[in-house]
C-alpha cells in the first residue's frame, strides 16, 4: 500500500437510503484510497448494491454526503458519475450481445469524423484497450458469441475507457474459471497501480485476501466492520452474519442405497445443434440413493447441458447408450416424462427460469404439485396452504409467510423456495445446477444442510457447480466433465488442484 | 466503525423480506374499482338534471350503460386470460362480427333449432381462436401477428358469408324465421330493468372469475405469464395453456357475436370494429399487466363498466366523440403509469 494520502479518493459519510418501507442504508461510511482495491462484502440485502448504485449515479441518496478528492459530489445519473471518472461494471454486464466488441467498447461515445463513425480509429483503440487488460479478443466478433469470461474482460476494458478515478466491480468473478479469475486479478492490480481506486464486491470470501487491500463489511444497511484483507476468514464471516458460523458443510452421509441414475457411455444428440451448447457426448456416472454426486468442469464443459438433457428440457433430441433411472431404461424425452420418472431439476437461474417473481411464495411452492392440490381441477386452498407451510418450515424460508412476494425475498431465501418447490414434487433423483449461486454465506450453509438431509432421506442428488470448494466439501463423489465427456472421478474432500487439473486439461492429451 | 453497534440497537426498520402492500399499492390494485366509483360520482355531479332528477342515475340510463358494455365486457373477460399469459388477441372484434353473421345466417336458413345453432357458432368461435393459438405456438409467432392476420381472415369470412349485406333476423315459426325466444337477448328482465345481454356478461364474468382464481387452469395461466420457462420446468403444460387461452377468447367472441345478433336482430360483417381495443383497454385499466403474470378479473369487469359509464356521462353532456376518445386515452395512460409506479416500489423493475 502507498502511504495514506491527506484526502481519501472517495469518502462517503452517513449515507441513508430508503425504499418504500425498507431502510436499505442506515448511515453508512465508506472510504476508498488512491490505488486501493477495497472489497465490499455483505449478505444479500445488506446494502452493498444500494451503496454502489449511489456511487455510480443509478440512484440518489436520501441523506449523507459523498466527497471525491475532498469535493462534495452528488450524481443525478450514471453519465454524471462517468464524467467524474467513476465507472461501474454491473453483474449483468451492460453489453449489447448483437453488437461487436468494438461497437460495445465505444457505445454512446463513438468517435466520429465529420459526423460519420470512424470505424478505423475505433478498431485501433479497441485493440489497444483490450491489450491493456491483457485480453486477446477479436474486436469484430459479436459480444454474444464470446464466453462469459471474455465478456467480463470486454466489460472491464469498456469501463476503463472512462474510469479515470474509481472503478466499481460487482461480483466480477461469479462466472469465471480459475484461470480467468487469475487473469482478472492481475489486471485489477495493474489498474490499481495506476492510482485508480477499485471497489470490489464479491460473495467469495476466499478471494478477498488474494486481491484486496481492505475490506468493508455491510450488514443490515450498516457498516459491520472495516478490516485489513489479511484478516482471518472466520473473522470476516463473523462480521458478515453477525455470529460465528458453524461448520459450513454438513457431515457426509450414511450408506448409499440403490442406484437411482446410471449413465454408461451415454450421449445426447439434439435434433438441432446450437452454437455454444455442449451436448453430453460420452458420459458414464452413477448416482445412488442417499448420495450427493458433484459435477465439476470448466465453463462450457457441458454441466448445465447434461442436467438439462437428463431433465428432458434440452429440446428435441435423443439419448443413446445406457440411461437408466432406478434400474429401468429411461428415454427422458420431455420434461413431463422425466418428472414422471422421478427426476427433478433446480436451475442455475432462479430469477430467469426458477420463480414467478411477482407471485407469492405459496403459489410458487405448489407449482410442481398443482395436480395434487387441485382434485377435479379445483384448487384446494387448504391443501395448498398446508403444503406451502410445511415446505416453508422445512426449508426455513424467511419471512415464513406464504403470502410474501418471492421477488422481494433475499437471494438465499429465493433459492430455498426454488429448492423446496422441486422437493415438493417428490423426485427420487434431484439435479441441482449451481445451487448456491449469488447466495450469501449464511444461507449457503443452510442450503447445504438441507441438501444433505434430502440425501439422507433417500434421494439421489447430482450437483453441478463452478465452485470447487463447494463440490469437494459437500459431495460424496465428484465427477469431472470436459467437453461433454466424463474424464475423471474423485472422492469428496479430494485435492482441489487435482480436480482442477483434470477439468482444465487441454484436449490434445485426451484420447 | 465503532458507531455501528449503538446504531444497530436503534428501532429496527422492517426487514427487506417482509415487504407488504402499502395503501398506495392496494389502491392501485383496485384502481379500476376506485376509478369506477370516481366516474360514478363524477357522473352524479356532472349529470344534466330534468325536473330535479339526475339523468345519469335514471334506471333507463343505468340499464343503457351496462347493456352497452356487455359485448366488449364479455370479450374483455376472455382477453384477461390471454393478457395474463403475456399474449394479446386482436381478432376478437372481427370474430364477433363473423359469429353474428353465422348466427343470423343459420337462424334464417331455418330448421336447425336454437340450441344447436348457438352451440355451433360458439364451437366455430372457439375453433377459430384455438387455431390462432396453435399457429402462434407451433411456429413460435408473436400472437400480435397471428391474431392481426386472424382479424383480417375473420372479417373476410364474414364479408363472404354475408355478401356484405345485413342479414336480418325475423322471428316466428316456419322456414327462414328464427325462434322468437332468441329475441330475448334484446330485452330487459326483472320489471324491465336488467338487460339480458348484461346478464350474459355477468354469468360469463362469474365463470371466468371462478376459473381464474379457483381452478388449476387459472394457476397455470398465471404461471405461464409470470415466467414461462419456470412454468415449463415445473411441469406446467405450457403449450396447452397458451392454445387454450386463445380458444377462450374465441369462445367469448362467439358468445358476444350471438348476443350481438340477438340484441340487434341482424348479423353484419362491419360490426365490432375496434372492440379489440376497447377490450384491451378494459383489461389494462383493470390492473392486468401487459407483461403477464398478474391480473384481476374483477378489475377487468370494473374497467369495462367504467369506460362505459365515462362514455355515457360525456354523451349526456353532449361532449363530442373526439373528446371522448381523448378522455379514454388519458385514462389508459394513467392506469398504466400507476401500475408502473407500483412495480418500481416493489423493486421489481420496469
Amino acid at each position: 500500500m502507498n502511504a495514506e494520502p491527506p484526502r481519501p479518493l472517495l469518502s462517503m459519510r452517513g449515507v441513508v437510503k430508503r425504499f418504500g418501507g425498507v431502510q436499505a442504508l442506515r448511515g453508512v461510511d465508506f472510504d476508498l484510497r488512491r490505488g486501493e482495491i477495497h472489497a465490499l462484502l455483505g449478505e444479500n440485502g445488506a446494502g452493498k448494491s444500494t451503496l454502489m448504485n449511489i456511487l455510480s449515479g443509478v440512484i440518489e441518496p436520501d441523506g449523507g454526503e459523498m466527497r471525491i478528492e475532498g469535493v462534495a459530489t452528488r450524481f443525478s445519473d450514471p453519465r454524471a458519475a462517468q464524467a467524474a471518472g467513476v465507472a461501474t461494471i454491473f453483474q449483468e454486464l451492460d453489453l449489447v450481445p448483437g453488437l461487436d466488441v468494438t461497437a460495445n467498447l465505444f457505445l454512446g461515445r463513438e468517435p466520429t469524423r465529420a459526423g460519420v463513425l470512424d470505424r478505423g480509429a475505433m478498431r485501433r483503440a479497441a485493440r489497444e484497450r483490450l491489450a491493456a487488460v491483457g485480453a486477446d479478443i477479436d474486436v469484430d466478433q459479436p459480444v454474444g458469441e464470446l464466453s462469459v469470461g471474455r465478456r467480463q474482460m470486454v466489460a472491464v476494458a469498456k469501463a476503463l475507457t472512462y474510469a479515470s478515478r474509481i472503478l466499481v466491480m460487482d461480483e466480477p468473478t461469479a462466472a469465471l474459471t480459475a484461470a480467468e479469475v487469475d487473469r482478472l486479478f492481475g489486471v485489477m492490480r495493474e489498474i490499481a497501480a495506476r492510482g485508480v481506486g477499485i471497489v470490489y464486491i464479491s460473495h467469495r470470501l476466499e478471494e478477498v485476501p488474494r486481491v484486496a487491500d481492505r475490506v468493508t463489511v455491510l450488514r443490515d444497511g450498516l457498516v459491520a466492520g472495516v478490516a485489513p484483507a489479511s484478516a482471518p476468514q472466520s473473522e470476516l464471516v463473523r462480521l458478515l452474519v453477525g455470529r460465528p458460523l458453524a461448520e459450513l458443510y454438513p457431515k457426509r452421509g450414511a450408506q448409499a442405497g440403490e442406484t437411482v441414475l446410471k449413465l454408461e457411455r451415454a450421449r445426447f444428440a439434439p435434433r438441432r445443434g446450437r452454437a455454444g451448447w455442449q451436448a453430453p457426448d460420452d458420459v458414464s456416472l452413477e448416482v445412488r440413493a442417499g448420495e450427493i454426486v458433484g459435477l465439476a468442469g470448466i465453463m462450457g464443459a457441458g454441466r448445465t447441458e447434461l442436467l438439462t438433457a437428463l431433465y428432458g428440457a434440452a429440446g428435441p433430441g435423443r439419448w443413446s447408450g445406457v440411461v437408466q433411472i432406478e434400474g429401468r431404461p429411461a428415454r427422458l424425452a420431455s420434461i413431463r416424462a422425466a418428472r414422471g420418472d422421478g427426476v427433478g431439476l433446480v436451475t442455475d437461474d432462479r430469477r430467469g427460469s426458477g420463480l414467478l417473481l411477482r407471485d407469492s411464495v405459496g403459489r410458487n411452492l405448489v407449482l410442481t404439485v398443482l395436480e395434487r392440490v387441485s382434485p377435479f381441477f379445483l384448487m384446494s386452498r387448504a391443501k395448498e396452504s398446508t403444503l406451502a407451510r410445511q415446505a416453508i418450515q422445512a426449508f426455513d424460508v424467511r419471512p415464513p409467510q406464504p403470502e410474501a412476494i418471492v421477488g422481494a425475498l433475499s437471494g438465499g431465501n429465493q433459492q430455498k423456495v426454488v429448492l423446496a418447490k422441486e422437493v415438493l414434487g417428490e423426485p427420487r433423483l434431484l439435479l441441482l445446477d449451481e445451487p448456491t449461486r449469488g447466495v450469501d454465506v449464511g444461507a449457503k450453509g443452510e442450503i447445504y444442510a438441507r441438501i444433505r438431509t434430502l440425501a439422507e432421506r433417500g434421494l439421489g442428488v447430482l450437483i453441478a457447480s463452478s465452485e470447487m470448494p463447494e463440490l469437494l466439501g459437500l459431495c460424496d463423489r465428484v465427477v469431472v466433465l470436459r467437453k461433454g465427456r466424463t474424464v475423471a472421478e474423485f472422492a469428496g474432500g479430494a485435492d482441489e488442484h487435482a480436480v482442477l487439473a483434470a477439468a482444465e486439461q487441454s484436449e490434445d492429451t485426451s484420447p | 466503525m465503532n458507531d455501528a453497534a449503538p446504531m444497530r440497537a436503534a428501532p429496527a426498520a422492517p426487514p427487506a423480506t417482509a415487504r407488504r402492500f402499502d395503501a398506495f399499492a392496494i389502491a392501485v390494485r383496485f384502481q379500476s374499482v376506485i376509478g369506477l366509483i370516481l366516474v360514478t360520482l363524477g357522473g352524479i355531479v356532472f349529470s344534466p338534471r330534468r325536473h330535479g332528477h339526475i339523468l345519469f342515475l335514471a334506471p333507463d340510463n343505468m340499464a343503457n350503460i351496462v347493456r352497452a358494455v356487455s359485448e366488449t365486457g364479455i370479450i374483455a373477460v376472455g382477453m384477461t386470460f390471454v393478457i395474463i399469459t403475456a399474449g394479446i388477441d386482436l381478432s376478437v372484434g372481427a370474430l364477433l362480427s363473423l359469429c353474428s353473421v353465422l348466427t343470423a345466417t343459420i337462424m334464417t336458413s331455418g330448421g336447425y333449432g336454437l340450441a344447436p345453432t348457438i352451440l355451433f357458432v360458439l364451437a366455430c368461435g372457439t375453433a377459430f381462436g384455438g387455431a390462432q393459438g396453435l399457429i402462434s405456438n407451433r411456429f413460435r409467432l408473436e400472437p400480435f401477428i397471428v391474431t392481426l392476420a386472424g382479424l383480417q381472415v375473420a372479417r373476410g369470412l364474414a364479408l363472404v358469408i354475408s355478401g356484405n349485406q345485413y342479414i336480418n333476423i325475423s322471428y316466428g315459426q316456419g322456414p327462414g324465421l328464427a325462434p322468437p325466444v332468441f329475441a330475448i337477448l334484446g330485452d330487459r328482465l326483472f320489471d324491465n330493468t336488467v338487460p339480458v345481454a348484461t346478464l350474459v356478461f355477468v354469468v360469463v364474468a362469474a365463470i371466468a372469475t371462478f376459473t381464474l382464481n379457483f381452478t388449476r387452469f387459472g394457476r397455470y395461466v398465471f404461471a405461464v405469464g409470470g415466467n414461462e420457462r419456470a412454468a415449463r420446468l415445473s411441469g406446467v403444460p405450457v403449450s396447452l395453456v397458451k392454445v387454450s387461452v386463445y380458444a377462450i377468447t374465441g369462445l367469448v367472441s362467439g358468445i358476444a357475436g350471438v348476443v350481438h345478433a340477438g340484441q340487434f336482430n341482424f348479423g353484419s360483417a362491419n360490426d365490432g370494429t375496434g372492440y379489440e381495443l376497447t377490450a384491451i383497454a378494459s383489461v389494462v385499466i383493470g390492473g392486468t399487466s401487459l407483461f403477464g403474470g398478474s391480473g384481476s378479473m374483477i378489475g377487468t369487469v370494473a374497467g369495462a363498466v367504467m369506460l362505459g359509464a365515462l362514455a355515457n356521462i360525456l354523451q349526456l353532456n353532449n361532449v363530442n366523440a373526439a373528446l371522448q376518445l381523448l378522455a379514454t386515452g388519458a385514462i389508459i395512460v394513467l392506469a398504466a403509469v400507476l401500475q408502473s409506479l407500483v412495480r418500481r416500489r416493489e423493486g421489481l423493475g420496469r
